[in-house]
């Protein structure tokens, strides 16, 4: 009990099954009061069903859920989802088209006094920077606006729990980055603890305080999104946070390994015997152009992107990394420049497993 | 050779888009004819028949003709709504085929299903005598001898209009999003509150939709309310022009219909556009339905089921009962053949008019055509009185004007226009041009103008084009449009009754004769014939909504 007195949200052993097929195994996740958390992971991957057990739409098949010390569910219990005090953001926004923004953000107030609704609509309208569109209908606004009137909407009755369920898919790419940000200064202004459910990378980053990766119905790493992208416990978390390939390596000893590259000494000892085969996982800001070094490599594609390149460099071995340069480094493709890698923190996956 | 073949291909190719542009100016201006004619009258001097209407009995039918509206769409609502309600939330044994059974009414015309009704509960009938005989009370019987009467005009109309609410409630209930529902439960509301501050409202602008089309239905019918006997203003145009012979006070009264008719048009638009902002959610509703058995299964049949035994079944039955039995048949084919003939002659011409038009929207969009294409749409909003009325004054006026001429030359006077079939055909082709270019067109937007272009590049001229891609895609809305404004046609009253030649008869003019001498039973062969033919696109609307 002493568990759920910390933590706002607590998962225990929750598997869930869609039919006959079995969606989440034995998830294990919880979120600390004020904290905003995110389930991200490829379409399919049963994090949306894992939402929706949370908001109460899904039975579960075994395990619990608690909020706030309060069982949620558990097989046989199920509190019905408008006594839960958790509130939803849709993927498709779902505002009640023939209410008004007020009316939206005022729905779930209906027990409040009347001065005191009236007061938090206000203070809602405000946070989400619609102070003056109170009186419109949600067609009258734009995309990114009836997003944010959603939020308000979910928010009003103060949940214990907010749920967001992909609510920026349906938005273009440029607003979507935007828009996460400002949810995450929204909630966290409001202090309520958040669960975010997205497949893209970015927003997750934009968003959360920690991210829980979800592959096949587990979750497979949950940290912060720093951690997650320098640290991924495994390579389906490598990858699935951010661009990186695999090359060989060999463990010389507890703390370094020989890469194509050089040798790389790591910052802490490496859970692996001298001489293993191991793959290194390294990312494109891992690997630094520099004119100077010994070790060379051919440039085999560039993406400029204004403020750096990203090139594509192919190692004597063949193997094609991902490479960072200064914006001013402007070479021709084929020609040999100079690389030499930057880590602090080797990511070293045992050979045996390739998960890609 | 080789010049005058490419100077007349030229001229070909300039022809085609001005004969497609002429002929939809043609028919904009066929439709605006009555309407203008009917409104110039407002200008004219008032005739004193007109000021002793005014004085007497304008109030009467106006005040008839709303309290009627008012009943109408309380009775639309009252059997439409829960029908559909039941349909849209609950799975229970049966529901498939009563959820198109519920369309069955749609075939009877209102007037039809009042002389069955009338004939089956009379004094001396079945119903009455069964009545007596089990000695029931007086407050019980009171009402069913007095169908005849505003109330029961009410009820028939109710029975057969009632599938527009039915119809469009129940696509509203299904399009909700499952989503809308769900984010009500999320923000602390009972399944109680999420149905009465979610559902219902949600589904009003569709249900009012449903109900405005009904009361349009409603102030256009003639023959229901001059059967029963209730002096409403499409009875009172007729008992203007027909027996004070008042023209003019016969054309006022049909603005002030207009009036009402414009009314409900720019509601019915209005209800529309919120059905539009209310119904593009994703996420259908049809997991969250309810699945009933037992005791809850039947009584959501039983509920479903009145108003098709009332709407449909009983009236049916009746109506082979006399037809086989009892009815007096006079030349029933002939009737059948004049009527046939008819419709099936003007629904053809009428397709192919709303053809044109379509063609011309497709080939040279521009807002003149709109603008024509959307005054061809008010056709089916002017009720046949009124349509008959703007067709009878200025063709009697052009035939008063040729015999005039032709007196010089020695030739009779006679009835040119006025009084022919032309005339007719022309007031149905003003009628229901917009039902055949609603079928048409949609037909005919489903065809993406990538295929055409494809098909020209591929080497085919605009005529092949239209052969060969456009008509083999188009086959089934083109028959859908014959056949929709067939019926319609079929069913059609005081038009044909004001317009038709002298003698001449259709299956409806005829039930309706019968009927007003009392010879209700005499009259179900006819009724039967409109009722079946009537089914033909209920059974079409089904397989259309099934598809979606």
């Amino acid at each position: 009990m002493t568990e759920q007195a910390t933590e706002a949200l607590m998962i225990r052993d929750l598997t869930l099954d869609y039919g006959d097929n079995r969606v989440v195994h034995d998830v294990n996740l919880a979120l600390r009061p004020q904290e905003l958390g995110c389930l991200l992971g490829p379409s399919g991957c049963g994090k949306s069903t894992l939402l929706r057990s949370i908001a109460g739409f899904q039975p579960l098949t075994s395990g619990e859920i608690w909020l706030d010390s309060h069982l949620l569910a558990s097989p046989g219990v199920s509190v019905p989802p408008e006594h839960r005090g958790v509130g939803m953001v849709f993927q498709d926004i779902a505002l009640f088209p023939h209410l008004t923004v007020d009316e939206n953000i005022g729905f779930g107030l209906t027990d409040w006094p009347e001065a005191q609704a009236k007061q938090r609509i206000r203070e809602l309208l405000d946070l989400i920077g619609l102070g003056a569109m109170g009186a419109r209908y949600p067609h009258e606004l734009s995309g990114g606006q009836q997003q944010r009137v959603a939020l308000a909407r979910a928010m009003g009755p103060k949940p214990s729990l907010l749920l967001l369920d992909e609510p920026f898919s349906g938005l273009d790419t440029e607003l979507r980055g935007r828009l996460a940000s400002e949810v995450r200064t929204i909630l966290k202004s409001d202090g309520i603890c958040s669960l975010l459910v997205t497949h893209d990378q970015r927003e997750a980053f934009d968003f959360a305080d920690r991210i829980a990766v979800m592959h096949d119905g587990h979750i497979c790493q949950m940290d912060t999104p720093y951690t997650l992208y320098h640290e991924p416990e495994n390579a389906f978390v490598a990858h699935f946070v951010g661009p990186g390939e695999m090359v060989d390596a060999r463990v010389i000893d507890e703390r370094s390994v020989a890469s194509p590259l050089g040798q790389l000494t790591n910052d802490r000892p490496l859970p692996f015997e001298p001489g293993t085969s191991v793959k290194l996982f390294l990312r494109p800001d891992d690997l630094i152009h520099d004119d100077d070094s010994d070790y060379h490599a051919t440039l085999v594609g560039k993406h400029f992107r204004g403020a750096h390149h990203l090139y594509e460099v192919s190692l004597d071995n063949g193997v094609v990394l991902g490479c960072f340069a200064p914006s001013h480094h402007n070479h021709a493709i084929g020609e040999s420049i100079g690389v030499r890698l930057d880590v602090e923190h080797l990511v070293v996956f045992p050979t045996t497993p390739s998960v890609a | 050779m080789a010049i005058a073949d490419t100077e007349s291909q030229r001229r070909w190719r300039n022809f085609r888009p001005n004969g497609l542009l002429i002929a939809t100016l043609g028919a904009a201006l066929c439709v605006a004819l009555p309407l203008c004619v009917v409104l110039s009258f407002l200008l004219t001097a008032n005739s004193d028949v007109w000021a002793h209407l005014v004085d007497t009995l304008l109030l009467r039918y106006t005040s008839n003709t709303v309290v009627l509206s008012l009943l109408v769409a309380i009775g639309v609502c009252a059997i439409g709504v829960p029908a559909a309600w039941i349909i849209a939330f609950y799975r229970f044994p049966g529901r498939t085929i009563l959820s198109w059974l519920l369309l069955l009414p749609m075939a009877y015309p209102a007037y039809i299903l009042a002389y069955t009704y009338t004939g089956v509960l009379e004094y001396a009938g079945p119903v009455l005598t069964w009545m007596r005989a089990v000695g029931s009370p007086d407050w019980l019987m009171y009402p069913i001898l007095h169908i005849r009467s505003l109330p029961g005009a009410a009820l028939m109309l109710s029975l057969v209009l009632y599938p527009y609410v039915y119809l469009l409630a129940r696509a509203a209930f299904l399009e909700q999003s499952a989503n809308l529902m769900e984010a009500g439960y999320t923000l602390g509301q009972s399944r109680l509150s999420v149905l009465r501050r979610i559902v219902i409202p949600m589904a009003r602008p569709a249900i009012a939709a449903g109900a405005l089309l009904a009361i349009m239905e409603t102030v256009a019918d003639f023959g229901t309310v001059q059967f029963f006997g209730v002096q409403t203003l499409t009875t009172g145009i007729m008992r203007t022009y027909y027996g004070f012979g008042d023209t003019p006070g016969a054309a006022q009264l049909s603005s002030v219909l207009l009036g009402f008719v414009a009314i409900l048009v720019i509601l019915e638009k209005n209800s529309r556009n919120r059905v539009r902002y209310y119904s593009d959610q994703t996420r259908r509703l049809d997991h969250a339905a309810q699945h009933l058995d037992g005791i809850a299964a039947r009584v959501a049949q039983g509920l479903c089921l009145i108003p098709v035994v009332f709407g449909f079944l009983i009236p049916t039955l009746l109506l082979i009962n006399w037809t086989v039995f009892d009815a007096q048949i006079q030349s029933l084919w002939e009737l059948a053949w004049n009527s046939f003939a008819l419709a099936g002659g003007a629904s053809l011409l009428i397709v192919a008019v709303a053809l044109l038009i379509a063609y011309a929207n497709r080939l040279f969009p521009s807002r003149g055509l709109t603008h024509m294409t959307t005054l061809i749409g008010l056709g089916y909003a002017l009720p046949g009185v009124v349509v008959a009325i703007g067709v009878l004054i200025p063709f009697g006026a052009f035939d008063a004007w040729l015999s005039h001429q032709l007196k010089a030359w020695g030739v009779a006077p006679q009835l040119w226009l006025s009084g022919t079939v032309f005339a007719v055909v022309f007031a149905y082709l003003v009628r229901f041009l917009a039902v055949a270019n609603g079928n048409v067109v949609s037909g005919l937007s489903r065809i993406r103008p990538s295929l055409d272009q494809s098909g020209r590049l591929l080497g085919l001229s605009q005529g092949r084009v239209l052969t060969q891609i456009h008509i083999p895609l188009m086959q089934s809305s083109v028959l859908t449009a014959v056949l929709v404004c067939f019926v319609d046609i079929l069913k059609e009253l005081p038009a044909t009754l004001i317009l038709r030649p002298f003698d001449f008869n259709t299956l409806a003019v005829r039930a309706y004769e019968l009927a007003g001498q009392e010879r209700l039973i005499d009259a179900a062969p006819a009724s039967l014939c409109i009722v079946l033919v009537g089914l033909l696109p209920v059974i079409l609307l089904n397989r259309s909504i099934g598809k979606l």
